[in-house]
């Protein structure tokens, strides 16, 4: 018996939700990057980020998934920390979901001031069996644009809902 | 920051290592820095309720370790084109993490490498993949964006 519902096959390659945008300052950037231990100076300082060829000061890539999550009241908490109804809307019938890992392509930086739009589709859910029985693989992939509709960068990350 | 360049690449090649080794207080950090209230990077009772022995180093962190690791390697003047990446393992605090490479091909000006990250007994906790682009030795300082 399929662990996948009509209805949740059925979103295979349409979008899910709606589409987030975010300024992303370079305070933000700079505590990102001090945080992560990652001093290169195209993040902090804007003649370096020029001499290496960019326009202004660079945003770590590793910020934009988070940059772009809204702030959400204390009553959407779980008790874990994690925030309710924070996971891709899709009804599956298992109990947990693991972070599978991801995939990043880059094609153009993302600058301080920049304003980013995050759209995410289901790319694939596939069914499989392992050795602890079975689980749905499951590929979401969010398209960053930035204000002139260049996309910036594109994740493909994987769940495994078991 | 060192300039690598193409002509000076060829498959097999090793990155050097980078060590990262985070404290608790930057694990704290990290969560503020990326909004991210979750308890299993800061409240080490809740951790253990949860099964693991100690809080736990974000998987976005190993990320944006594995992005300056390759970042590194590319240089000032490089770009890296793509990263990839699973978390195989759990990483701690206060315990050292490596990030490897090796240069598996070069096409073009595209610098294919295979990267990872080790903890201290030597496993591999995320095996990956990335590829960046070098500048040639012999083009004017500046670059492309």
């Amino acid at each position: 018996m399929s662990l996948i519902p009509p209805e949740t096959r059925a979103l295979v390659g349409k979008r899910l939700g709606e589409p987030v945008s975010a300024t992303l300052s370079a305070r933000e950037a700079e505590r990102f990057a001090f945080a992560a231990g990652d001093t290169n100076p195209i993040y902090l300082d804007e003649a370096a980020a020029r001499a290496a060829g960019h326009r202004t000061r660079v945003v770590p890539p590793g910020l934009l998934v988070w940059a772009l999550e809204p702030p959400r009241p204390l009553e959407a908490l779980r008790e874990d920390g994690l925030w309710r109804d924070a996971g891709p809307p899709l009804r599956l019938p298992v109990s947990r979901v693991l972070y599978g890992g991801e995939e990043w392509e880059y094609r153009g930086a993302v600058y301080a001031g920049d304003t980013i739009t995050a759209e995410t589709r289901l790319a694939s859910l596939e069914e499989k069996s392992g050795g602890s029985g079975a689980f749905v693989l499951l590929t979401m992939e969010t398209t960053y644009t930035n204000q002139a509709g260049e996309v910036v960068a594109i994740l493909r990350g994987q769940r495994i809902a078991r | 920051m060192t300039q690598s360049f193409l002509e000076d690449v060829k498959p097999g090649d090793p990155v050097p290592p980078l060590v990262k080794n985070a404290s608790r207080a930057q694990l704290f950090l990290f969560s503020a820095a990326t909004n991210n209230p979750h308890r299993i990077h800061y409240d080490r009772d809740y951790a253990r309720r949860e099964g693991h022995e100690d809080i736990l180093v974000h998987g976005p962190l190993q990320g944006a370790w594995l992005h300056q690791f390759v970042q590194g390697f590319a240089g000032p003047r490089g770009r890296v084109l793509a990263l990839a990446f699973r978390n195989r393992g759990r990483a701690f605090p206060e315990r050292d993490l490596v990030f490897r490479g090796r240069v598996s091909s070069v096409e073009g000006d595209v610098v294919a490498l295979e990267v990872w990250e080790e903890d201290d007994t030597g496993a591999v906790l995320m095996p990956g993949t990335a590829r960046v682009r070098l500048p040639r030795r012999d083009t004017r300082e500046g670059g492309r964006p």
